[in-house]
């Protein structure tokens, strides 16, 4: 119902940032099991080696991840509103959102 | 290829002179003096022919086939077309033209020819590299504009493009844009090429990178610097990955001999502060290194101050291979515009006298040594006040080399003591002159420790005498000259200018005078925030900076933390610190080099000063005479100093077929991103990525969010909230989310109030809930009917309908919204409902009347049924009245009627509404009213004459006739039916039926009209609910129809619950979505409220299988409908059935009419019996009508519970309902005896399977019921309500056992029938639902409030109610006997 789709290349982006960010403390961790190792794995970059290979996705999973995140956040907004609302507010605060969280969670 | 012979004999060094020819053609190229090239070019072109045919054999082969290609097509090229030309140019030509057919065939990655390739192959290699040329980019060059164009850069740089060129320029000129400009062609020209560019600290290194990106932009991605701190395998990889370096002459000297530069690639090197390329500077040994491999590349050397010598500058361009150089100082024309006033003050201090003392004692010292010397005639100059330290060391060095015949060999030692005593002598001297006493004092005095001085000096009086005088001076004497004139000149500048945003640079040559520069500093540190500036080395007196030390004083600096910098030589050169205003030069005695370099500093941007200090006497000398010095050598390099130096020859590295083009560019250059350290890459790059595309104000709305937001939401921060479903907006509540509601209310506790009061909340959600569930019920029965094809017209009209009812809708759930307040008002509120119903239909007529169809075609399918078709007809032949689908609309109105004529059955009056709607020729909704009223009417019938119904008052008696004539044997179900009706159950079915058709029309309404068209059949239905229990309250509201009603109350209601529910019925038989979804909500949401009241009473077990179990491929919402879907084939197929329908609908009844009923009777009681029933199986309620109808009492607290199901389901329930409305209608489908689908079989079964259970269950499930109704709300009249409804029970339970088989079969065959239906219905719906999902939800809530308002405001009645219920249920308890025996 909504028009506007959030950018699959935003989504990308961030889950890049999550992936490269759990690779590096995989690595983290790898290296602190594995000093000697640690150089040529940093040199390497990560991707050298199969294991560390970046996580990737293709472009409908991308669109579906934006879609669901879409829904999710919207939905969030309504319900949030929606509590802020019944309390006579017309400004949606952290506590209007805690309260529908939880189910929120559940839901999907 | 003919003239090869004529040459063929063409020694090897032909080859040789070939390359040097070739690169004196393109010298000559560039200076366009084509011509100008020497003996060798007069060949004629096939001469190249000639020695590569000689070439080839010589190479043994080793001449790959692209070499022979290329010379052959040379040769071909040059035979057929130049020969009769120019001898020369032909040459060069045809050269040139090879080179271009060599290109244009992209073959220009001419494998390295090593060891077999002549020299001609050589001369090819090296001329055009091993890279390949990109022919395109190659037909110009990129000149960027994104600064002023400065014609002098322009000119440099187009020079530069071409041939090794040695650029001197002053500082501030931009010399590195030139430098940017041609790597950034080469880039383009060579995308193979590297390019690297060397600068002789790591400071400058960062700093040229950062300024050549910003110059023209070359991708980051691209470049990279490096210096010896990256270890050598990253360098490695670098080199491989990376196109444009920025390295230290070091990293690039040991790479190249390491052999990881892959010099084959080298294209372009630019040499940054070039007058360094002196002796075995790593530049020179690592241009050397790249002479020979050979590698053809571009040199641009870069310097200021190439030499302050002729012979120095020659050597530079001996060492860097140049070709050109270029030359502009601050006097040339076209640098003038460009150059900022610097004003140079030199300013003469005149020592002070203490000093001037110490000068002459020193002075003292040094003249005996001096003569000494000169005696011996090692010392030319015996003046010693003109002696220099260089003075001294060339005598030293020749007197090492031979020294005088005549001195004895002991003498050695001593003449050697006095030399080293004399430089130090001289040197303290130095210091004392330029930078006063206490460097000369501590200068001193460290040689006096130890060493040869010492022992030279020790016992000399003078010496001692100067010691004290120092000592004297540095404990209680004025401060030097020179520092209070540097500080005069200081507080003079920061006093004229705003001293925050003036930048002042003091050099001084040696650390010790820093340190005394920054003591008298201290005293005026209100004026200046002096910092040091000194290299990294660590003396015994000083310790050095690191470069981290170093960059964070630069930093400081530019941001304003320091205002004053005294530097040592370090700070001197190609430090972009920053535009300074002012430099002051605390020694004059400098190279001219230097000097230079040191006013560099300031007059970049703006104007400048620059004010020097000399000491009279010697350092003024000193300076004047190296400034005639400079004078002389700028006289050399003017006019490109052809003539004063000779020049190497280079490649052009575009062969010369590429004319390129100047193209004047606006670059686009990203900001220039510093690389970060290693590991934190990662995270350095990924944040500015991502703050680079936004906007300041964005970032800095990211910032407040989630830079310093520690906040994390709290999931147990409101557990209350946790134990109601949340409003949903598009995404329907989870079975986990019911779980968790569930858990929570257990966990809290939870006592719901059987008053609607304490409900409220929850109801009003619930309500809301509800509605929206409704509102897919409406929108599947419109879909349904439009699915049945029935009513195109139809949907028509109900789309109508939808329109007009829309703000009616509203107004009504408006007024129910109001109306919560309860019973009074309510009734009053309901009233107005009605009436503003009434209204709207009136209006709306046709929009009732869509809704009205609808139902009627329901109906319809469940004439269509077995026996009832023909009935239908019949009715459809009245139902034509009603305008809508002639066919549908007379099989909708026949339904009606049939449903009528079961609800007359009931009342007996449905047929008469009928006619009397027909007559009316009310609108759909009018006649929806009718059915309403009728239901109502056949209640009433029995008691009061409804304005519609009146024309049948005797429902039962018409009921039974018209059965018989039409549907018999549904007409017979129906009189059982309506009998059942009579008794409570009756009622109580009808109180269902009426709340299912509300909840359906509701739901249809919503889906369609979303709020608007809900609102209508919501407040109808409500309405009807409520006028059922209004009826028991208040008649007057319901008008003529309803006020009988009232009187009838429980009765009436019932019976309108019942022409209301066979319109769901029908629907669902016809497989109408909107049924389905609506008996499916009102199933899931009495679960909800099954299962709070099973838990209170303990029922907990039954209510959660029941909202799981809806087993059947419906959800569990549609299950309940199924069963009740099931229960109403029934009803309509079997006598048995018939009441077991009703049972069945009357369950969903009691469920939706739950609420109202509840509001009657004691709502908890009846919807711990719903709930049983409905969990336990529909059957039950099938089987139990009194059941229903008890429960029907407590149905509302059903509706309570279906407000909350509804709440929580809503989610699931919109969106089910369209995909899982293919179920429930299935399963409606199979209700209407068109079983479709397995899964209606299937509730079929379940239905019978549970029927038994179900009786079982309700038997028992009356007792816990009871109490909990009489705990919560009227324990007198739950109490009689369950004796009644238990004997209800049992007397259904028993014939609808027996029933329920038989329904089944008949059931099945009913659903088969209907299947055809069901498909068409559910495409429209599930299109329907999707649009109109959040309106419904919305249009759903309020009819829900409404509803609840409804039930609350029924509740008042209940009493009343109640004891209505309580006549009724033992009528029906005669009925249903009556009923099993038919």
């Amino acid at each position: 119902m909504d028009e506007q789709n959030i950018d699959p290349g935003l989504i990308h982006e961030i889950f890049k940032h999550v992936w490269t960010r759990t690779a590096l403390e995989r690595e983290k961790n790898e290296r602190n099991e594995a000093p000697t190792d640690a150089d040529l794995v940093i040199v390497g970059g990560a991707g050298t080696s199969k294991k560390n290979r970046p996580t990737s996705a293709n472009s409908n999973a991308l669109k579906l991840s934006a879609e669901l995140i879409r829904i999710f956040i919207s939905e969030a907004v309504q319900r949030a509103a929606a509590i802020a609302e019944a309390e006579g507010e017309t400004k949606i605060e952290a506590t209007h959102f805690e309260r529908i969280l939880p189910q929120l969670l559940l839901d999907f | 290829m003919s003239s090869p012979p004529l040459i063929g004999g063409g020694d090897d060094d032909e080859g040789f002179d070939w390359e040097a020819a070739v690169r004196e053609i393109d010298v000559a190229c560039e200076n366009a003096k084509p011509s100008s090239s020497s003996f060798h070019h007069s060949r004629p072109s096939s001469v190249l022919d000639l020695d590569a045919e000689n070439r080839r054999p010589a190479a043994g082969g080793a001449w790959n086939s692209e070499v022979a290609s290329n010379y052959s097509s040379s040769s071909s090229l040059v035979n057929n077309g130049r020969r009769t030309g120019n001898c020369r140019q032909m040459t060069l030509d045809s050269f040139v033209g090879k080179a271009a057919a060599v290109r244009q065939v992209k073959k220009w990655v001419v494998e390295d020819v090593e060891g077999s390739a002549g020299s001609m192959g050589e001369v090819r290699e090296g001329g055009f590299s091993c890279v390949e040329i990109d022919a395109e980019a190659a037909k110009t060059w990129v000149y960027p504009v994104n600064v002023p164009l400065r014609e002098y850069q322009l000119a440099i740089t187009r020079t530069a493009l071409f041939s090794n060129t040695l650029v001197a320029l002053p500082t501030g000129l931009g010399k590195t844009l030139i430098a940017a400009v041609v790597m950034y062609n080469y880039f383009r020209w060579f995308p193979e090429g590297k390019i690297v560019f060397a600068a002789p600290s790591r400071p400058l290194v960062l700093q040229q990178i950062e300024a050549c990106h910003n110059i023209v932009g070359i991708p980051q991605e691209w470049t990279i610097d490096m210096t010896g701190q990256i270890n050598p395998t990253k360098r490695t990889d670098f080199w491989k990955t990376k196109r444009v370096f920025f390295v230290t002459p070091q990293v690039l000297e040991k790479d190249i001999q390491a052999g990881t530069c892959l010099v084959r690639n080298l294209v372009c090197l630019v040499i940054d502060e070039a007058h360094r390329a002196m002796g075995n500077y790593a530049y020179c040994v690592a241009v050397r290194e790249l002479m020979a491999v050979p590698v053809e590349l571009r040199i641009l050397a870069l310097s200021a101050t190439p030499g302050s010598k002729q012979q120095t500058v020659q050597q530079i361009i001996d060492n860097l291979q140049i070709s050109t150089l270029e030359y502009r100082d601050e006097n040339d024309p076209d640098v003038i515009p460009y150059v900022h006033n610097r004003k140079i003050e030199l300013i003469a201090v005149p020592m002070g006298k203490d000093a001037l003392d110490i000068n002459k004692l020193l002075l003292d010292v040094i003249r005996p040594y001096v003569s000494r010397l000169s005696a011996v005639g090692l010392l030319q100059n015996r003046d010693c006040q003109t002696l220099s330290p260089p003075d001294l060391l060339n005598s030293r060095d020749k007197f090492r080399r031979a020294p005088p015949q005549d001195l004895p060999q002991n003498k050695f030692g001593e003449i050697e003591a006095y030399f080293g005593g004399l430089l130090t002598l001289y040197h303290i001297k130095r210091l004392l002159s330029s930078h006063g006493i206490r460097p000369a004092y501590e200068m001193l005095k460290e040689k006096l420790e130890q060493g040869s001085f010492a022992r030279l000096m020790s016992r000399n009086e003078d010496i001692k005498k100067m010691k004290l005088l120092m000592e004297r001076n540095l404990t209680h004497g004025a401060p030097s000259p020179k520092l209070s004139k540097m500080l005069e000149v200081l507080i003079d500048h920061f006093k004229s200018k705003e001293s925050q945003n003036s930048r002042v640079i003091i050099f001084s040559n040696f650390r010790g005078s820093v340190r005394d520069i920054m003591n008298s500093l201290a005293s005026i540190s209100d004026l200046v925030k002096a910092t040091e500036f000194i290299g990294q080395s660590s003396g015994k007196a000083l310790k050095g900076q690191s470069q981290k030390v170093q960059q964070a004083v630069l930093q400081k600096f530019r941001a304003g933390g320091y205002n004053v910098i005294v530097a040592t030589s370090i700070g001197e050169e190609g430090l972009d610190i920053m535009e300074v205003d002012l430099v002051v030069c605390f020694d004059a005695n400098v190279s001219p080099l230097r000097m230079i370099q040191r006013m560099g500093r300031t007059g970049r941007k703006h104007d400048g000063r620059v004010v020097v200090l000399a000491c009279e006497g010697s350092e003024m000398k000193g300076y004047t005479r190296k400034l005639a010095n400079s004078r002389t050598i700028t006289k050399h390099m003017h006019n490109g100093g052809t003539s004063s130096f000779s020049f190497h020859s280079s490649s052009r590295m575009i062969p010369h077929i590429f004319k390129p083009e100047v193209q004047f560019v606006e670059m686009s250059i990203e900001q220039y991103i510093p690389r970060g350290k290693k590991v934190k890459d990662a995270t350095d790059i990924q944040t500015p990525i991502f703050t680079k595309k936004l906007t300041a104000a964005e970032s800095a709305v990211v910032a407040k969010y989630f830079q310093p937001c520690p906040w994390r939401p709290s999931l147990i921060a409101f557990p209350s909230f946790q134990a109601f479903p949340s409003r949903v907006h598009q995404v329907m509540h989870s079975h986990r989310t019911g779980m968790l509601i569930d858990t929570m209310q257990n966990l809290q506790a939870l006592s719901f109030p059987l008053d609607s009061r304490g409900f409220s909340f929850e109801d009003e959600a619930a309500s809301g809930k509800c509605q929206g569930t409704e509102s897919p019920n409406r929108d599947d029965n419109d879909e349904e009917d439009l699915g049945v094809g029935y009513g195109t017209p139809e949907h028509n009209s109900q789309s109508n309908s939808r329109d007009s009812e829309g703000p009616i809708s509203q107004k009504l759930t408006t007024k129910n919204l109001s109306v919560l307040d309860l019973t009074g008002e309510s009734h009053s509120t309901h009233a107005f409902l009605f009436g503003s119903d009434f209204v709207s239909v009136d209006s709306l007529g046709k929009v009732l009347i869509s809704y009205v169809p609808s139902l009627p075609l329901k109906l319809v399918s469940y004439p269509r049924c077995p026996d009832n078709e023909a009935v239908p007809l019949n009715c459809a032949k009245r139902s034509p009245s009603h305008l809508k689908t002639l066919v549908e609309g007379s099989s909708g109105p026949t339904v009606l009627q049939n449903f009528c004529t079961h609800l007359h059955s009931l009342s007996e009056d449905p047929c008469k509404r009928n006619i009397s709607v027909d007559g009316l020729k009310l609108s759909e909704s009018a006649i929806l009213v009718g059915d309403m009223v009728n239901g109502g009417d056949s209640v009433g019938d029995s008691f009061v004459d409804f304005g519609i119904n009146s024309p049948c008052p005797s429902a039962d008696e018409c009921c039974h006739s018209r059965e018989d004539t039409e549907l018999s044997p549904r007409l017979t179900n129906m009189m059982q039916n309506g009998v059942v009706p009579e008794s409570p159950t009756n009622d109580h079915d009808l109180l269902n039926d009426k709340e299912r058709a509300e909840i359906i029309t509701p739901m249809k309404l919503h889906t369609r009209l979303l709020t608007v068209s809900p609102g209508p059949w919501r407040n109808e239905s409500n309405a009807a609910a409520v006028i059922g229990e209004a009826d028991m309250a208040d008649p007057s509201i319901i008008d003529q129809i309803q006020t009988p009603l009232r009187e009838t109350s429980a009765a009436k209601v019932d019976k309108i619950v019942y022409s209301i529910s066979p319109a769901p019925k029908a629907s669902n038989s016809s497989k109408d979505w909107p049924f389905s979804p609506a008996d499916d909500k009102s199933d899931s949401v009495k679960p909800v409220r099954r299962l709070k009241r099973l838990r209170k009473v303990g029922d907990l077990e039954k209510n959660k299988n029941p909202g799981s179990i809806k087993d059947a491929p419906s959800f569990h919402e549609a299950n309940p409908n199924v069963c009740v879907n099931g229960a109403h084939r029934n009803q309509p197929k079997q006598g048995k059935g018939k009441r077991e329908q009703f049972g069945i609908i009357q369950d969903f009844i009691e469920e939706e009419a739950e609420v109202s009923e509840n509001g009657e009777v004691s709502e908890d009681e009846r919807v711990d019996e719903d709930d049983n029933s409905y969990d336990q199986s529909f059957i039950d309620d099938r089987i139990n009508p009194t059941a229903g109808s008890a429960e029907t009492q407590p149905s509302r607290v059903d509706m309570m519970a279906v407000y909350r199901r509804s709440l929580l389901s809503q989610s699931p329930m919109v969106r089910e309902s369209p995909s899982a409305s293919f179920t429930p209608d299935c399963n409606s489908s199979c209700s209407s005896g068109k079983n479709n689908t397995t899964g209606s079989s299937s509730t079929n079964t379940l239905h019978s399977l549970r029927t038994p259970l179900h009786e079982n269950q309700e038997g028992l499930q009356p007792s816990p019921a009871v109490p909990c109704t009489a705990a919560s709300n009227i324990p007198t009249e739950n109490s009689t309500m369950l004796e009644m409804r238990k004997r209800r029970k049992l007397t259904f339970h028993q014939p609808a056992a027996s029933v329920p088989i038989i329904n089944l079969e008949e059931e099945f065959s009913k659903q088969l029938e209907a299947d055809p239906n069901p498909s068409n219905n559910i495409d429209d719906p599930d299109t329907h639902e999707d649009m109109l999902y959040d309106d419904q939800f919305f249009a759903a809530l309020d009819a829900l409030e409404a509803q609840a308002t409804t039930t609350q405001q029924n509740r008042p009645n209940l009493s009343v109610q109640k004891q209505d219920t309580m006549l009724p249920n033992s009528e029906l308890h005669g009925t249903p006997t009556f009923d099993l025996g038919i």
